[in-house]
């Protein structure tokens, strides 16, 4: 009894620290610019194919260049750290293309969704017309060294969860310190809380806005490249519902809120992993059912701040 | 280039886009539309085939009398729900609702992934035609956008379509002046659902085969990119958005895998190169000097917009 709970929990914890990876991401640009990014689930997809690409992988018969690969083999932990970086680069230039004109001309916010949209758009389809719609599984030789599984305390885990965990808690715990402790951390925190005082005070807010773009895309990346070598790429839209969970954490925890979005992934996955196999049909749906009853007791979500109206 | 076909499904886009409007005619960004349209169509396939008690003929027929009661039960059932989700969800306030009526997607769609009679991912197939050919549909189309762009037309000029103004510039300073905020917002988002469910009757007997991949979160946003696009000041920026938004892709047909990268570029490019939409207020007030005639103006040489 004790083992399935146990298998339960850390498989919760498992996929909530991945769906708390895009919450942050999410958050990052949220509380700098008000808006939601919706090419973030795109870029989870990059960072997942990055991953595969980086670790020696070839592309299927159904892509734009068949069998072709990179001539490198990384192991996985390189690979992804590198696919995260190349990711939050590509964000940058989400920033530069679908953002940075509307800010200069102060544009409604409607139209960020819209050009985001646009842009995770352009990118998922420009990896389909490349990687194909074939599904991709990562190299065996990926975790070469790692047992298969490991047994704690009578409960046998896959060793590929617990890297996982692993890494979600090493990035969340890093980029906690990062915005607390660092000066450019409280920067950015800064220009969240109030951007017109952080410019008074010689903040370069354009560097911090450009600055959460990037790390909100390498967060989206190491997303995309761990639930890869954890379950496998199934086509490029495999980071649109992460993303879509993603947004569902977000809203929970509280838009804005860094601690939020880290409870909130975490209670996500822990609540899916309770939904038993007969009904896990319904698994997806659960995100956001408690969103919504969520929304509706709380509207500013577990730990957000309240809203508080214009007079 | 446009058969009879991609006419129909331009006009159904026009009608989703009119969907999307109208909440947003009151300043509420919902994104609800897929939900209701989903819920249409699976009405229609379901009264249609496995429920058949409006009387479907063996050959694949449909008796235009009985599309036409489908069209309106999709209507008024997803009206119904509406207005029991709208007064739950209309208190939240923009993003939160966005965000909202996304989940309300969500849940719909894998509701009918999971019911046991909506025929799982495969879906309900073999929807009987009510009509010979595509040609036909673009009849009760052409219709169904006709009334629902007559009402939005004349909510312009009624208190109603008034009220949904002031809430949309500033919805404190509508509810000082007496406009009962709540009930115009929920007045609204039953109307857009309304058409939203219609919609989706047609298009099930239009597209002939139905499943839970017909309302999905991201049609909603590019649904919204049909109004953004189109211009959302007034009813008739949708119409045009969806025409257009929804031909792109077909008549990209022949540049093979790249459409989808180009119709992705004109979603994020439209809103930078047409911030205020194709069907401005400057084009609605110049097209308006025009058909009033006015011969009085100055010529458009010395003419200067301010």
């Amino acid at each position: 009894m004790i083992e399935v709970l146990l298998q339960t929990l850390l498989n919760g914890a498992a996929s909530g620290g991945v769906y708390a990876l895009v919450a942050l991401g999410y958050t990052l640009v949220f509380s700098v610019l008000g808006v939601i990014n919706f090419a973030l689930g795109a870029l989870f997809s990059l960072g997942g194919y990055l991953t595969y690409l980086l670790m020696g992988g070839s592309i299927g018969n159904n892509g734009g260049l068949p069998g072709w690969g990179l001539p490198i083999g990384l192991p996985f932990l390189p690979a992804l750290l590198l696919a995260a970086g190349l990711t939050g680069l590509a964000s940058l230039a989400v920033e530069r293309l679908a953002f940075a004109p509307l800010r200069r001309r102060n544009a409604e916010s409607l139209l960020y969704l819209i050009t985001s949209l646009g842009a995770g758009l352009v990118l998922v389809n420009l990896l389909q017309m490349l990687m194909g719609a074939e599904g991709y599984s990562f190299p065996t030789a990926a975790l070469a060294g790692l047992p298969d599984a490991v047994t704690i305390a009578g409960a046998r885990i896959r060793s590929v969860q617990l890297l996982l965990l692993g890494v979600c808690g090493a990035a969340v715990i890093v980029l906690t310190l990062w915005l607390e402790k660092s000066r450019t951390g409280r920067a950015l925190k800064a220009v969240a809380e109030d951007p017109t005082t952080a410019k008074l005070l010689g903040i370069n807010s354009d560097a911090m806005l450009r600055l959460a773009f990037a790390i909100s895309g390498a967060l989206a990346g190491l997303g995309g490249g761990l639930i890869g070598v954890s379950i496998s790429l199934p086509g490029p839209y495999v980071g649109v519902s992460y993303g879509l969970k993603g947004l569902a954490v977000l809203v929970l925890g509280g838009l804005g809120s860094v601690p939020g979005a880290i409870a909130g992934g975490l209670l996500m996955g822990l609540a899916e992993a309770m939904v038993p196999t007969e009904a896990s049909g319904w698994r997806d749906a659960l995100a956001f059912a408690i969103l919504f009853i969520v929304l509706l007791i709380r509207p500013s979500g577990l730990l957000g701040q309240r809203v508080v109206d214009k007079v | 280039m446009i058969d009879n076909g991609l006419l129909v499904q331009m006009l159904l886009g026009a009608l989703l886009g009119l969907s999307v409007y109208l909440p947003l005619a009151a300043g509420q960004l919902s994104l609800a539309t897929p939900a209701f349209y989903a819920v249409g169509g699976t009405l229609a396939a379901l009264l249609s085939t496995r429920w058949s008690v409006l009387g479907a003929a063996d050959n694949g027929t449909f008796p235009w009398s009985a599309f036409g009661i489908e069209v309106v039960l999709g209507g008024l059932l997803a009206g119904a729900m509406a207005l029991v989700v709208g007064s739950l969800v209309l208190r939240l306030q923009g993003i939160y609702l966005a965000i909202a009526t996304i989940a309300l997607v969500e849940i719909v769609r894998v509701a009918i992934l999971n019911l046991p009679f909506t025929g799982g991912a495969i879906g309900i197939f073999g929807i009987p035609q009510p009509f010979a050919s595509a040609a036909g549909y673009l009849i009760p189309a052409l219709a169904l956008l006709g009334l629902t762009g007559w009402i939005c037309h004349r909510l312009e000029l009624m208190p109603l379509g008034r009220a949904m103004a002031a809430i949309r510039d500033d919805e404190l300073a509508a509810r000082c002046m007496g406009i009962n905020t709540t009930r115009v917002k929920l007045i609204a988002f039953v109307l857009s659902a309304m058409v939203a469910g219609s919609t989706g009757v047609l298009a099930a007997h239009f597209l002939n085969t139905w499943n839970a991949r017909q309302g999905s979160f991201d049609t909603g946003i590019t649904m919204l990119a049909f109004v953004i696009l189109g211009g959302s000041r007034t009813w008739l920026g949708p119409v045009i958005g969806g025409l257009v938004l929804t031909a792109v892709p077909e008549l990209l047909r022949p540049v093979g895998d790249a459409r989808l990268v180009l119709f992705g570029l004109v979603i994020l490019l439209g809103p930078l190169l047409f911030p205020e939409g194709l069907v401005s207020p400057a084009l609605l007030e110049r097209l308006g000097r025009i058909g009033a005639g006015d011969r009085s103006a100055p010529s458009a040489v010395g003419e200067q917009q301010p």
